[in-house]
């Protein structure tokens, strides 16, 4: 116990005796994962040590403070009157704790400056990692000079036009400014070039002098992004020059501002396709599961958050194609990566695994085959590192059997529908939602026309689907009651993307390949069916809610999961929603099950 | 928790005046209670010798648990007077014979164990071997065995690990083996009461297994029954 305690930072410049005494005082305390202190619910308040564990410190809005792990400490009263925020604190790895009595505490510090002055220094240093985490509410207060450009592009007042342009097409610029003895007097955009310029059909030899906008607005250098973002909107302008001093320092632009909101998915899109390394997009991406968190927090639909992960996944995938390019040098011949199954139909959430392929164009020879072998194995293993694990079933393009010409798809497809096999029209559901996420659209564009004329009149091959999507019946019993799994890892919980977003999508692919919607996304899908007549409208309003009900559900679970610090997972205990979800839950596997007896109806009639 | 109500008629005469009178004056916990409403003194003992027959008490040391957390300031050591030498058992204890100055005898060990345990249930890692030695001593001081309620976090983990199927392994229910599987840390040194410490920390682990924890966070209590039946 001293042992510990004399290696813990605070505690090691105690002198022997008082540690001796501050061990004797102390408490123990073990605790399980998803316990959270709170500071009302805190009766006994105290200094609190990990001995072991790990417990992770969120504010009122669920953003994480700081993850604590052994010999880091925390006073959950105290973080709470020196901030306004509600801090909590969620055990994420069982805990033991120490547990050193305010009153205690308080005599430890007065007795000892040293003792004290850690504890003065920790808060800051917990506010600075506060405020890395937390760039939100800091956002908008940043001075102006934290997002400026500082690299100016500057003409002299009585240059040509023609010379203004050149120079900005050559620094690849949007503004410049324009400056008389030292002094700016004004600024030229390219839309004063378009509208002063080439719309009167000036000539290229007119002074820069005679177009641009005169004493521009400019901010100070000290102002915040608030107030730049004001003057923006006020005045209609997308430049801003900053000046510090009177003298000109900078300028800051629309697309600066939003880059500074590094929460924001654009940004996030942005900043990995900028990354020159695998470990560096593995460093981006450990903050999406977070950032799902404030997303659902800020009140954003499932749909729209699944969209987002999607996005995210197709960047990583795109920049790595792009990172493996500029390694292997140019394909020999076009090519196409495919996203297959949930990326294909842009209702991604995190924790999904890979299934991609890569369909290449048929001047293919034979040598070509190793570049696009080096090139899917890259791009597959730099997934499994960003944290999309390989698929199970090996649907991925470093399988030789998922790289190939478009004939060979086409071929492969043909044989699927022909002899719909159990194996095949597995396959289906996966390979059938594709979605060209980098390179020649039009072969994937080919290779789904083949899919949709080969099955939409092929009744035999729509009835294997059909049996296929009644195989799985929705987890209600009778009575309406959830059928739960009875034992093992997930007792008393349901797989909802298993039992209820994978039917549904099942019998909306049906649908659309029946009636040859060319749509992927399973809303779409819905859309136009409803469009068509295929489906009458109350029925297709029922799926799309029904989906959203399910993905509503997975999406908040995962976050739970998250706050919790569990791995995340599919699986829900239905007795733990609040009674008006566990309704709603209800309702949508109602939905489904009406759903399947119309497949059955239509699809597998006289066929039992 | 088998209730000694018959066994401490028998005896009741014999105990009357000692304290270990006034421990069993106290109420017999209810297994129905959730386990925080009770305190715990968390036990070990070090001896000379596994059979009773051959051993004496060489140390004893104890903490106290109350309300889901250990007091360290109830921590006690108390180094038995031994009649014998210690011989063989030092190269286990790390005990030895110039080390048991400053002991106590036996008897005055006990009667601060018995004014400690009032009102407490007594916690041991393998009681059978703990409570042999207190009470042979108790024997000897009250002419009565100690007949106190006790839990034993071995035949916990043991009862646990049966009803798994896990298949028996040599040295998976000593005290360290037990405390890595509830992520505990390992203690370097082996004494009475850092072993009663270990132990009791290993108590707490156990009891927040059994329990639970709700959707806002907050633990659900275990049950006494859900640890004392075994």
């Amino acid at each position: 116990m001293v042992d510990f305690l004399s290696q813990t930072p605070p505690f090691g410049e105690l002198s022997p005796e008082a540690l001796v005494a501050a061990a004797a005082a102390m408490r123990v305390s073990y605790h399980r994962q998803g316990e959270q202190f709170h500071a009302d619910s805190d009766s006994d308040s105290a200094l609190r040590i990990v001995r072991s564990g790990a417990i992770d410190l969120r504010d009122a809005n669920n953003k994480l403070l700081d993850r604590l792990g052994e010999g880091e400490s925390f006073h959950i009263g105290r973080l709470n009157t020196a901030g306004e925020d509600k801090v909590t604190a969620t055990v994420i790895e069982d805990c033991l704790l120490y547990l050193l009595p305010d009153a205690d505490y308080r005599a430890l510090r007065d007795a000892d400056r040293r003792f004290d002055r850690h504890f003065h220094g920790q808060r800051d240093r917990r506010l600075r990692r506060a405020a890395r985490y937390e760039p939100e509410p800091h956002l908008m207060t940043q001075p102006v000079s934290a997002v400026m450009c500082r690299d100016l592009l500057t003409v002299a007042a009585d240059a040509t036009v023609r010379d203004a342009a050149v120079v900005m097409s050559e620094r690849r610029v949007s503004s410049a400014f324009v400056m008389a003895g030292g002094e700016l007097c004004g600024i030229v955009t390219d839309r004063d070039l378009r509208a002063r310029v080439l719309a009167p059909a000036l000539s290229p030899d007119t002074p820069v002098r005679t177009v641009m906008t005169a004493d521009p607005l400019w901010i100070d250098a000290d102002a915040s992004l608030f107030e730049a973002t004001l003057a923006m909107t006020r005045h209609g302008c997308h430049h801003l020059p900053v000046k510090h001093d009177g003298g000109l320092v900078g300028v800051v632009t629309t697309s600066d501002l939003m880059l500074a909101r590094q929460d924001d998915p654009v940004y996030l899109v942005q900043h990995i396709s900028r990354q020159e390394t695998v470990a560096g997009m593995v460093e981006v991406l450990r903050g999406v599961p977070n950032l799902m968190v404030q997303w659902v927090g800020a009140g954003i639909r499932a749909r729209q958050v699944s969209r987002v992960l999607t996005a995210i996944s197709d960047a990583v995938v795109v920049r790595l194609l792009q990172l493996a390019e500029e390694e292997l040098g140019p394909p020999p011949v076009p090519y196409c990566w495919l996203g297959f199954g949930s990326q294909g139909r842009q209702e991604q959430l995190l924790g999904a695994d890979q299934d991609n392929g890569l369909v290449i164009d048929d001047a293919m020879a034979p040598e070509h085959a190793p570049w696009f072998e080096q090139l899917a194995t890259f791009v597959c293993d730099g997934l499994d590192a960003c944290g999309y694990p390989y698929c199970k079933g090996e649907v991925m393009a470093s399988n030789p059997q998922w790289r190939q010409p478009l004939e060979r798809w086409r071929e492969t497809v043909r044989s699927w529908t022909r002899t719909p096999t159990p194996d095949a029209v597995m396959r289906v559901s996966i390979f059938f939602d594709l979605r060209a996420i980098h390179g020649e659209a039009a072969l994937c564009r080919q290779l789904q026309q083949t899919m949709l004329e080969q099955s939409s009149r092929n009744t035999i091959f729509l009835a294997a689907l059909a049996a296929n999507a009644l195989d799985r019946p929705p987890p209600l019993g009778i009575f309406r009651r959830f059928v739960v799994d009875r034992d093992g890892q997930h007792r008393d919980s349901l797989d909802l993307k298993k039992r209820g977003v994978l039917p549904i999508t099942d019998i909306v692919r049906l649908h659309a390949l029946a009636r040859g919607v060319g749509a992927v996304n399973t809303d779409e899908r819905l859309q136009a069916l409803a469009d068509s007549g295929e489906l009458a409208l109350v029925d297709a309003r029922n799926l799309t809610d029904a989906l959203h009900c399910l993905q509503r559900l997975r999406l908040q679970n995962h976050v739970d999961q998250q706050l919790r610090g569990e791995p995340l997972s599919n699986f829900l205990n239905p007795r733990q929603l609040p009674k008006m979800a566990r309704e709603q839950l209800r309702d949508a596997f109602a939905i489904i099950h009406d759903a399947q007896g119309a497949v059955r109806l239509r699809f597998r009639q006289g066929l039992g | 928790m088998r209730r000694h109500r018959w066994r401490r008629w028998y005896y009741r005469a014999r105990v009357r005046g000692t304290p270990l009178a006034d421990c069993w004056a106290r109420p017999w916990p209810s297994t129905r209670q959730a386990w925080l409403d009770y305190e715990y003194l968390v036990c070990d003992a070090e001896m000379s010798a596994l059979e009773v027959a051959r051993g004496e008490l060489l140390s004893l040391g104890w903490v106290v648990v109350e309300g889901g957390q250990v007091r360290l300031d109830s921590a006690a050591h108390h180094l038995v007077a031994a009649s014998r030498s210690v011989g063989q058992s030092a190269g286990i204890h790390q005990l030895r014979d110039c080390d048991l100055h400053g002991a106590e005898p036996e008897a005055l060990v006990l009667r601060r164990l018995c004014e400690a345990a009032r009102g407490r249930i007594l916690v041991f890692h393998h009681a059978p071997l703990d409570l042999a030695y207190l009470d042979r001593a108790s024997r000897r001081l009250f002419s009565a065995p100690l007949l106190l309620p006790y839990l034993d976090t071995l035949a916990i983990e043991q009862r646990r690990r049966e009803r798994l199927d896990t298949a028996p392994q040599p040295g998976a229910l000593t005290l360290t083996a037990c405390r890595r599987r509830y992520g505990l840390p390992d203690y370097p040194a082996h004494n009475a009461l850092v072993d009663a410490v270990a132990t009791a920390e290993l108590l707490l682990a156990i009891a927040s297994h059994r329990g639970g924890v709700d959707r806002q966070g907050r633990p659900r209590p275990a049950r006494l029954g859900d640890l004392s039946r075994h």
